[in-house]
């Protein structure tokens, strides 16, 4: 076998000293999310603050006049959502580091419906209070508005831009259409965005010439342009540049399963401490528009001469675009944008450290089990499969842990058909939100039949895991049991490390 | 963790809320008292914006109070003379040629919020003033837009002698109106 098998770099072993600091880190951590989680709420009040300080609310007199407030209002929030929106999906490293990749955009799409409905209310509540004060109907006024005011007809556009720009998000459509419709219809957000500013800052007396109000928004929306350019132009091109990484190989892993190995300048420094997953576009014919987002399953290996070295992904045979991969030559120059997510040694809060990983899922445990920091003892590996060939880079991660003195279990077999029965047995035990009863079902759920069966749960196998970082990686319903076993045994949110790839 | 951040992002929010509504009561209130002592002046309302615009602006003295006399009616009467201005347009005969000067209303322009009407005085060939005298006074905030972008398109106008200005960023109807009324008057003047 080509890959990289070898015992971890001595560099990394030799840094368990920074094992103590992991509380200090995960406290930082928690201290950003929650400025972040402050800062969104500043953010909406600010909006609506600015508006009171013009005099908003004192201005109302008549029943019109109360309900063109609230449209104004209504449209104010709506943008700053907006805005709130194109900055967590702008991966801005701070965010990155806080709340992870996925769960930034997982939060993107929640605000994505409320944010419609904000500024229909604005469309809709700005029609009929004017309406209101002219003695016009609001489908009228709406015409008036779009003829008379200039501007006007930009913002209605915008409106049934974002309107459409929801709708393909849905899941429901989105399953109909493949990834690269919804990307284009995604990218219409830009346009929705730039044709909603002329009439805020031309009709909208609160942005009026002078006022600080005006000054403020436009920071705003400079500031969100600004980073979406940085970050998800720019930043990925100086990777791509300064890395230069071309295809070396493709190597077979399991039936359906290749790793694909990439040569490259300065790969070592292409992901630091941080996140371990990049999106890849590999340039070839046919190739180069799709985008992957893979985990790497190894890490970064220094090769002769100085600054070059190696880098390599695992990918199962998913989609079509995934299968073309397999055939991919070498010499193929690879664009790379990266690294992202936490599912790595920067979310560490404890000394302890449980991995789990199934089927495909446990190709990035490969890599974190090389680098990050533990003590001989600390860490237990648990890997699922349908059947041990499905244990993928099983040997590799045999050899690390016999290296670096981890634990390691290997579970295999069909899933269990009688959860059902389990669930009856023992009642509420943890903070799994939703049914109390299905706690125990899902706390099963993610274990060989046999284990199920025979009682054994995540706590058997890790009996530290109260006391752990707990990272798991795998199909999104197997996760969620695991989630659910984990919390049972005590494990709180903090501790609980997983990214989302099947979205 | 999370119950920290809820309580930290309420207090903040809470207190941005409070200030912004505070700072907008102070607002009102100022906004308040310029109109009711503008109004108290000349009794008469449709000029307060070019008042409240003229204090802003410090500008030629020609106190919209005095030239805005009520009693004005038809194209090119001025009203009596007003109090210490330069701008005392004495009187002019209507249809007076540019080159005599005098001073000129402008048609009335209706908006949606509110109505627009200019009066401009020439004298020898240029336009040496433009008084507001009417101004989208709908609600506060129009009277507020209208405070603001009176002063910048006089400016404007005297500069370039002409209607034909640029209108405010974020008072576009008003500025449309505002030049509008103020063509009229170029027009009633053979300017």
């Amino acid at each position: 076998m080509h890959s990289v098998l070898k015992p971890p770099s001595p560099k990394l072993a030799n840094k368990p000293a920074s094992t103590t600091s992991f509380e200090a880190q995960g406290r930082r951590r928690m201290f950003r999310a929650d400025l972040l989680a402050v800062g969104l709420w500043s953010s909406l009040a600010i909006s609506v603050a600015l508006w009171l300080a013009d005099g908003g609310a004192s201005s109302i007199g008549t029943v019109g006049d109360a309900v063109t407030a609230a449209g104004i209002v209504a449209g104010l929030v709506g943008m700053d959502l907006v805005l709130v929106m194109l900055l967590l999906a702008a991966r801005i490293p701070l965010i990155d580091a806080t709340v992870g990749h996925d769960r930034a955009l997982e939060f993107h799409r929640r605000l994505g419906k409320p944010s419609l409905y904000l500024l229909l209310a604005h469309g809709v509540l700005v029609a009929i209070g004017y309406g209101m004060a002219e003695g016009l109907d609001p489908v009228s006024e709406s015409i008036a508005l779009w003829t008379l005011v200039p501007d006007m007809w930009l913002a209605f556009v915008s409106l049934a831009l974002f309107i459409g720009i929801v709708l393909t998000s849905l899941v429901i459509v989105r399953r109909r259409f493949p990834y690269e419709f919804w990307y284009c219809v995604h990218l219409l957000t830009y346009l929705a965005v730039a044709t909603s500013i002329p009439h805020q800052f031309s009709v909208g007396g609160l942005f009026a010439e002078g006022t600080w109000q005006r000054w403020y928004w436009m920071a705003l929306c400079v500031a969100t342009g600004a980073a979406l350019i940085w970050y998800r132009v720019v930043t990925p091109l100086r990777a791509t540049f300064r890395h230069q990484l071309t295809v070396h190989g493709v190597v077979p892993e399991a039936p359906g399963v290749v790793s694909i190995v990439m040569d490259g300048l300065h790969v070592d420094r292409l992901t630091g401490h941080g996140g371990r997953f990049f999106i890849w576009r590999f340039l070839a014919p046919g190739l180069w528009w799709h985008a992957h987002p893979f985990s790497m399953s190894a890490e970064p290996r220094p090769t002769s001469p100085p600054g070059v070295g190696q880098i390599r992904i695992t990918v199962r045979n998913l989609g079509k675009g995934s299968a073309a991969l397999a055939s991919l030559k070498p010499g193929t120059k690879v664009a790379v944008e990266g690294p992202y997510g936490l599912f790595s040694s920067a979310a560490r809060t404890r000394r302890r450290l449980v991995l789990i990983g199934a089927g495909i899922g446990i190709t990035p445990l490969r890599a974190l089990l090389e680098s990050t920091p533990f003590s001989p003892g600390d860490a237990t590996v648990i890997l699922r499969g349908g059947s041990p060939d499905e244990l993928y880079l099983g040997r590799e991660i045999m050899a690390l842990c016999e290296a670096r003195g981890a634990t390691l279990y290997h579970l295999t077999g069909p899933r269990s058909r009688r959860q059902q029965a389990t669930a009856a047995k023992s009642p509420t035990a943890g903070g799994h939100p939703g049914a109390n009863g299905t706690v125990a079902r899902d706390a099963a759920g993610w274990l060989p039949a046999e284990a199920a069966d025979a009682g054994y749960r995540l706590v058997d196998y890790a009996p530290d895991l109260a006391d752990a970082d707990i990272y798991i990686c795998g199909p999104s319903a197997w996760t969620r049991h695991v989630i659910a076993d984990a919390k049972s045994s005590g494990a709180k949110d903090e501790q609980i490390h997983n990214e989302r790839f099947d979205w | 963790m999370r119950f920290r951040a809820g309580v930290s992002a309420a207090i903040a929010s809470t207190g941005i809320l409070i200030a912004g509504w505070q700072y907008g009561l102070h607002v009102s209130d100022s906004n308040a008292s310029i109109t009711t002592t503008a109004a108290g002046t000349n009794g008469n309302a449709s000029s307060n914006g070019a008042a409240a615009g003229g204090a802003g602006n410090g500008g030629a003295g020609n106190g919209g109070s005095g030239n805005s006399g009520s009693g004005n009616s038809g194209a090119g009467n001025s009203g009596s003379g007003s109090s210490g201005s330069g701008s005392t347009s004495g009187s002019a005969s209507a249809g007076a040629s540019a080159k005599a000067g005098g001073t000129y209303q402008g048609s009335v322009v209706t908006t949606r919020f509110g109505s627009v009407q200019v009066q401009v005085t020439v004298k020898a060939g240029t336009i040496t003033d433009v008084t507001a005298l009417k101004l989208t006074d709908d609600d506060r905030k129009s009277v507020q837009i209208s405070n603001r972008a009176a002063p910048l398109l006089r400016s404007e106008v005297l500069a370039a002698q002409s209607a034909d200005v640029q209108t405010i960023s974020g008072a576009t109807v008003t500025s449309e109106a505002y030049l509008t009324s103020l063509q009229a008057a170029l027009d009633a003047a053979n300017f």
